[in-house]
C-alpha cells in the first residue's frame, strides 16, 4: 500500500520523490532541537513498530501510519523521522524498496506536516477540548487519505498499467482512515490531559 | 511521551508472536502441464479476487484472470514452454509483486512426457525389419514403463516438495523479532548521536 517496491516507478518520480525527502530531510533536521529528538526518536520507533502490524481489509491489508500524529508533534521534523523509520524496514525486512525510498517518505510523511502545519496551532490552544479530539482525528484521518492519493499518483504517472482503481483504493483506505483518526485523537486528547507541554513546543 | 514508549514496546513485543506484516508475494508452482499458485500477504491473509497477468520471457501476455477466494490462480501455458513464465499479482492500490516458474522446470515434464511414446513407435517400425522382433518388443515395453515411473516419481516429488518450497518462501520473508528490536535500538542510538551532536556544538 504505502510501501511502493523496486521496479514499479518511472526515473522522473523517483528522482522528483528523492529530491522532495531529502529536501524534507534537510528542513526537519535543521528544526529539530534538544527536545524535540527524543520525541523524534519515540515516534519513529511507534512507526517503525507499528506499521508492521497489518490487518487484512479487503483485498489487500492495512497497517497504521501515524503520520498525522507526527505531524501535529514534530512539524517539519516528521521528515527525518520517517526516513530512518523507512530506511530500516527497507533494509530489515524489504517494505518498499530502496530506489523508492524517497517517494515513499514524500507519500507517508508530506500529508502529515501539512495537515499538522494547518491545523498544529488550534489543536495545541483550542477553544474546547472536544473541538482538539475532533481536529486531531480529522488530522489523523485525512493524512491518510492525503497517503493514499499520493501512492495512486505516483503509480499513475509511472505506469498507467499500475493506475490503482478508485473503488479499490477506497475500500482499503477508508476503514484505515477511521483508524487512524481514532488512534490520533486519543493521543493527542490524553496528551493534552496528561502532559500539554508535549504538544505545545511549535517545532515547525 | 512516556506513553507512547509504552505503546511502541507494548507494539514491539506483541510481534513476538505470530508476526503481522505487509508485504505481497506470489508462490507459483509447476503442477504437471499448468502453473499454479497464489498470492499472500506476509504473516497473513490472502490477497482475494485480485487480477493476474502471466506473461513469457519475451513479456508477452499468455494468460489473465482473478484469483479466487484463496488468492490462488492456476493457468495451462501453451505447449512447448520454451521461456521463463512470470506470474504478476496487482491489487490496483498499490501491492504488486510478480514470481517467475523457470522453463527448465517445465520442460523436463514435458519432454519426459513426450519422447518416449516418440520413441517408442519409431522402434516398433524398425522392429518388424529387424530378425530379432521379441527382444525389441520387450525393451519398447521397458522404456513405456520407464516413462511411467518415471512419470509417477515427477509427480510425488513435485507433491512433496511444494509445501517445503511455500514453507521457505514463507520463512525467507518472517519478521524476525531480533530485526525489530535492533531497528528500535538503532532509532534509540540515533537520538542518543542527535543529542549529543548538538550538546557538542553549543
Amino acid at each position: 500500500m504505502a510501501h511502493i517496491p523496486d521496479g514499479i516507478l518511472s526515473a522522473p518520480v523517483l528522482i522528483g520523490g528523492a529530491i522532495i525527502a531529502a529536501g524534507g530531510v534537510g528542513l526537519g533536521l535543521k528544526r529539530l532541537d534538544d527536545r524535540a529528538i527524543p520525541r523524534a526518536g519515540i515516534l519513529a520507533a511507534a512507526f517503525f513498530a507499528g506499521s508492521l502490524i497489518a490487518v487484512p481489509v479487503g483485498p489487500s491489508s492495512v497497517h497504521l501510519l501515524l503520520s498525522g500524529l507526527m505531524g501535529i508533534l514534530l512539524g517539519f521534523g516528521t521528515f527525518p523521522a520517517m526516513a530512518v523509520a523507512l530506511l530500516l524496514q527497507a533494509l530489515l525486512f524489504g517494505f518498499g524498496g530502496l530506489t523508492t525510498l524517497g517517494v515513499n517518505i514524500v507519500n507517508i510523511a508530506l500529508p502529515g506536516v501539512v495537515l499538522g502545519l494547518l491545523f498544529g496551532p488550534t489543536i495545541r490552544s483550542p477553544p474546547s477540548a472536544s473541538l482538539r479530539t475532533g481536529l486531531a482525528a480529522a488530522v489523523g484521518a485525512l493524512s491518510v487519505l492525503g497517503t493514499g492519493g499520493l501512492v495512486a499518483l505516483s503509480l499513475a504517472l509511472s505506469s498507467p498499467d499500475y493506475a490503482p482503481v478508485a473503488s479499490v483504493l477506497l475500500a482499503t483506505y477508508i476503514p484505515l482512515a477511521i483508524g487512524e483518526a481514532f488512534i490520533t485523537s486519543v493521543v493527542v486528547a490524553f496528551l493534552a490531559r496528561v502532559s500539554p507541554d508535549a504538544l505545545r513546543p511549535v517545532l515547525s | 511521551m512516556i506513553r507512547a514508549l509504552i505503546l511502541a514496546l507494548a507494539l514491539a513485543t506483541g510481534l513476538a508472536g505470530p508476526a503481522f506484516a505487509h508485504k505481497l508475494k506470489v508462490f507459483a508452482a509447476v503442477e504437471g502441464d499448468a502453473v499454479a499458485g497464489y498470492a499472500f500477504f506476509i504473516g497473513g491473509g490472502r490477497a482475494m479476487g485480485t487480477s493476474w497477468t502471466a506473461k513469457d520471457g519475451a513479456g508477452k501476455v499468455i494468460a489473465t484472470g482473478n484469483t479466487d477466494g484463496e488468492g490462488r490462480f492456476r493457468l495451462v501455458p501453451p505447449e512447448p514452454v520454451t521461456s521463463d513464465i512470470t506470474v504478476t499479482v496487482d491489487t490496483h492500490e498499490g501491492h504488486i509483486a510478480s514470481a517467475t516458474v523457470a522453463a527448465d522446470r517445465f520442460g523436463t515434464a514435458a519432454q519426459d512426457a513426450e519422447t518416449p511414446p516418440t520413441t517408442a513407435p519409431a522402434r516398433s517400425s524398425t522392429s518388424p525389419a529387424a530378425p530379432q522382433a521379441a527382444p525389441a518388443a520387450s525393451a519398447t515395453a521397458d522404456v513405456v514403463a520407464d516413462a511411467k515411473v518415471q512419470a509417477l516419481v515427477e509427480a510425488a516429488v513435485q507433491r512433496q516438495v511444494e509445501p517445503l518450497l511455500e514453507r521457505i518462501e514463507q520463512m525467507d520473508d518472517r519478521l524476525r523479532f531480533t530485526d525489530i528490536l535492533s531497528g528500535i535500538f538503532l532509532i534509540i542510538g540515533l537520538v542518543g548521536i542527535g543529542l549529543w551532536a548538538r550538546a557538542r556544538r553549543n
